[in-house]
């Protein structure tokens, strides 16, 4: 009981603050929602197998503006394609958009207009997460990026979200992706930070007719933070959503991706989480095949060590009438330690006959056939075990397209799974 | 490319017919009267009686569960009569010559082997009416072995010591709505006793049967296979047709000790409702094996295609070390029946290892969901698990899904789930065709091989009906 008190604490803690003046009838609606209710507990069968207790037991207050040099986190593809944002708040100084093609628009939200640009109009007709109406009700800022008709952007477009905090803050970043019909666009969108906070943020993607968004997502959250983030897809007619998240920060994180598939539409939602101590991370996946002959595929992995956790909630939804549909989805878990733990619940709701749907889901350890196979090769146990690790996450990464990041994520992961010594990128 | 499977009426329900027999019933509603009216009744112990009020009061105050994909009227606990038997001057009959000829004569329509003729089946028979057992066959040939089959009502009688240890030792009275009620108001069924390494001879059955129109059924099967101990049960349902839906709430236990196996089959064919959803059962049953003893093994083989509700998840909790727990299911649906099936395979006990497939078949508007659990405990070194969940939708107003929970805490587990959904192809019907087989016969053949995996863990006379009753139960889905 004394959680629910504190529960209720942290959302009127968080609502407490002044209302920021633009989208008001988004915020007010959201605020509408909100009211009275109180974090979900584990009786919630959506949070079932995470418990919110640790967040709601921290005082979060409003973030500051600060200044960060953001030199370590500059992606050379992207240096002058890049918007950032410190603490909740657009960073001019940080940011450069001089590289961004005319007729791109690649803003911060602070200085875009209400009128043009409609938030919260990516509806999947379900009542919105708690923490979704949270950043509606109170964002600050985030990005409103804009690809017009047929303009195919060569340059990858780079999202960075830094917090930085002594005392405990709450920032809830918000991006709007429109691609218009036939556009192209590749999104890295990262999260990083240093301290105690609360990051929430909601990702609004509409994709036109034969539109393709390459999406990649990178949680690098510190340590000490929570990450509750949301993501809505709607993808039109032959258009192609392909997102990739890899998770490694964050003591607590939880992801809900949703997409829409209409009539011929492609999607992908691939996932990575690499997991020690007592981290969290949780992905609660929506795959909507709403009009038919759509294809999704889905490639979920956890590495999970320490007495870390892993729960994957994965629906893929065949509405009624949605024939030709063609669903696969996966979901894959390495265990490393005693302690470790994983939930999973791959989900299939099929509302149409003809379709060809499967998923599977499978928890284990390395295979003892491979480590034997690596050691009569003359590695020692401990490098083969490390190789075999950074394979089974190597598979998530390979695929990521832009070469800095992908670099980069090899090398945490190889930091991570200590196969560095092996000199597998040599 | 739909037309060819235009879904018609299907084969009219065969066991609709009622039973004219005077029959001793309770007053419908449901209080700490009628629990004691049942226990008077049927003459028991005290004890018995604590345990229903137990039972009965913890139900009060739990809620209906309302997670499973179903939607229903909610039943109305006071509309229904808890206890209905058949009227009979003694309370059991000491040859089959004294039964009621029209009680026999509904049982042969049913094909249930009652009478002497069973010898050539060679299955014993425990036959559940409405709420009282009506008689048991074989039961001296069996008890020359050891072993003890009878109604639950005659165990509690002669073998109290047994009931005492074991009732509810698996199923808790107050595990769930539908268990606690049953456990409140539970009035007959079977109990089956196999003691320290006796194989059973033969394969045990029981045949359930509501034909009171305002009655729920609410039995409980309890069975104990001892150290070294086999036995192989069967179970058949079957319900008149009547316009308002009737409940059924059971309660299986079984329990096996070291190296013991129990091996439970049922075909379930309770009244599925007509064609436009109305009447039918609401099959809302309990059913879970705890693997007690060292390489135990509990398999459990379900065949379900009746009932218009189905909320059922036979279970096995896995505590001794390296025991086997095993689920194979075919859940037919159609027209408007909904059913919520699955297991739970619970890994307690170290080298574990649990099978679980499942094949559902849904059509006209029906819906059919597998929900599942998996779970793996920190203590359960080297567990493993295969799950496979295959669907085949027929018709495109059906559904189907799948609901696998899987929750791993030993990282020497293995758990492997699968599951993939198809549908009869065109092409593979042209095939057929083009060899002379007519479509009605090319789509049995292919559900028969679908469901081949599960059949061929049924004993042989269930696997031949289970087979027909699958052709019946789709007979005109292809038009």
């Amino acid at each position: 009981m004394t959680s629910m008190v504190v529960g209720s604490n942290l959302l009127v803690d968080l609502l407490s603050g002044p209302r920021p003046a633009e989208w008001a009838s988004l915020r007010e609606a959201a605020e509408g929602r909100l009211e009275g209710r109180d974090l979900p507990t584990t009786k919630d069968e959506a949070w079932k197998y995470t418990d919110l207790k640790a967040l709601a037991a921290i005082p979060f207050g409003a973030a500051p503006r600060a200044t960060v040099d953001i030199s370590a986190y500059l992606l050379p593809e992207m240096v002058g394609t890049r918007q950032v944002f410190v603490n909740g708040h657009h960073a001019p100084h940080a940011s450069c958009a001089s590289a961004v093609p005319a007729g791109v628009r690649f803003l911060p939200l602070s200085t875009a207009s209400e009128a043009c640009h409609a938030l919260g109009s990516v509806k999947n007709g379900l009542t919105p997460e708690l923490f979704e109406d949270l950043n509606s009700a109170r964002f600050e800022d985030g990005a409103v990026i804009l690809v017009p008709k047929n303009l195919k952007v060569a340059l990858p477009l780079h999202l960075l979200f830094l917090t930085r905090a002594d005392a405990p803050v709450a920032v809830f970043p918000r991006v709007l992706v429109v691609l218009e019909p036939g556009a192209e666009l590749e999104l890295v969108e990262e999260h990083l930070g240093e301290g105690t906070y609360l990051s929430c943020p909601v990702v609004e993607v509409r994709i036109g007719e034969g539109a393709i968004l390459r999406h990649e997502r990178v949680q690098r959250e510190s340590p000490e933070a929570f990450h509750i983030g949301t993501l809505k897809a709607e993808v039109g007619r032959h258009g192609q959503y392909h997102s990739r998240t890899l998770s490694f920060g964050a003591r607590f994180s939880r992801q809900h991706p949703w997409v829409r598939l209409a009539e011929g539409a492609e999607g992908t939602l691939d996932g990575l989480a690499l997991l020690d101590d007592q981290q969290v991370a949780d992905t609660h996946s929506f795959m909507h095949h709403a009009e038919p002959n759509a294809v999704s595929h889905q490639l979920h992995k956890c590495i999970v060590d320490g007495k870390a956790r892993a729960i994957f909630n994965g629906q893929v939804r065949v509405a009624p009438g949605a024939q030709g549909t063609d669903a696969k989805q996966q979901s894959r878990n390495l265990l490393l330690s005693e302690t470790a733990r994983v939930d999973t619940k791959p989900q299939l709701e099929i509302y149409a006959d003809d379709v060809k749907c499967s998923h599977g889901a499978a928890v284990g350890q390395l295979d003892p056939e491979e480590l034997f196979y690596l050691e009569s090769r003359g590695l020692n146990a401990d490098d083969a075990r490390n190789l075999l690790t950074y394979g089974f996450a190597a598979d998530v990464l390979q695929r990521v397209p832009v070469a800095s990041v992908r670099r980069a994520l090899r090398q945490l992961v190889m930091a991570r799974t200590q196969a560095a010594s092996l000199g597998v990128l040599a | 490319m739909s037309s060819t499977f235009n879904v018609v009426t299907s084969q009219e329900y065969k066991y609709g017919f009622v039973t004219d027999i005077e029959a001793d019933s309770a007053a419908p509603g449901l209080s700490e009267d009628t629990i004691r009216f049942i226990s008077a009744k049927k003459g028991e112990p005290d004890w018995l009686l604590e345990f229903r009020l137990k039972a009965y009061r913890h139900w009060l105050t739990m809620a209906e569960p309302d997670w499973a994909k179903v939607n229903y009227a909610r039943p109305d606990f006071q509309a229904i009569v808890y206890y209905s038997a058949p009227k009979q001057k003694t309370p059991k009959y000491a040859s089959m010559d004294e039964v009621d000829p029209e009680l026999k004569r509904t049982f042969e329509k049913l094909g249930v082997p009652i009478n002497e003729q069973a010898a050539l089946a060679g299955v014993a028979v425990d036959v559940v009416f409405d709420s009282v057992s009506v008689t048991t066959t074989y039961k001296e040939k069996l008890a020359t072995v050891g072993i003890i089959f009878c109604s639950f009502s005659e165990a509690v009688r002669e073998h109290p010591e047994l009931i005492k240890r074991y009732l509810g030792s698996v199923v808790p009275s107050s595990d769930n709505f539908y268990a606690a009620l049953n456990s409140a108001v539970f009035t007959d069924g079977s109990f089956v006793f196999i003691p320290k390494g006796v194989t059973c001879p033969m394969d045990l059955s029981t045949y359930f049967r509501i034909n009171n129109k305002d009655s729920g059924q609410f039995e409980r099967t309890l069975i104990v296979a001892e150290e070294g101990a086999s036995v192989s049960y069967l179970e058949g349902c079957t319900a008149p047709q009547f316009d308002t839906n009737q409940l059924h709430a059971a309660v299986v236990e079984l329990v096996a000790l070291d190296r013991a196996s129990i091996k439970y089959s049922t075909v379930q064919n309770w009244y599925a409702g007509d064609k436009n959803g109305l009447g039918g059962i609401y099959n809302f049953v309990t059913k879970r094996g705890l693997c007690k003893g060292v390489a135990s093994r509990i398999s459990w083989t379900q065949v379900e295609t009746g009932s218009a509700i189905t909320w059922k998840y036979p279970s096995c909790i896995l505590l001794g070390d390296e025991s086997i727990g095993e689920f194979y299911s075919v859940a037919l649906t159609n027209h408007k029946q909904q059913a919520d099936t699955g297991t739970k395979m619970v890994h307690i006990g170290r080298n574990t290892k649990s099978t679980i497939i499942s094949k559902g078949i849904s059509a006209g508007d029906s819906s059919n969901s597998y929900r599942g659990l998996v779970k793996v405990q920190p203590k359960a070194e080297g567990a493993r698990n295969f799950s496979q969940c295959d669907s085949m939708l027929i018709g495109q107003s059906c559904s189907a899904s799948t609901f696998p929970y899987i929750e791993v805490q030993n990282r020497s587990a293995r758990v492997e789930h699968e599951a993939t959904t198809s549908k009869i192809g065109e092409e593979q019907l042209f095939y057929f065709q083009q060899r002379g087989i007519p479509a009605e016969e090319a789509i049995s053949m292919i559900i028969n091989g679908f469901c081949k995996d599960v059949f061929r863990e049924l004993p042989m006379e269930f696997a031949v009906e289970a087979t027909k009753l699958l052709s019946l139960k789709l007979e005109g889905s292809v038009g």
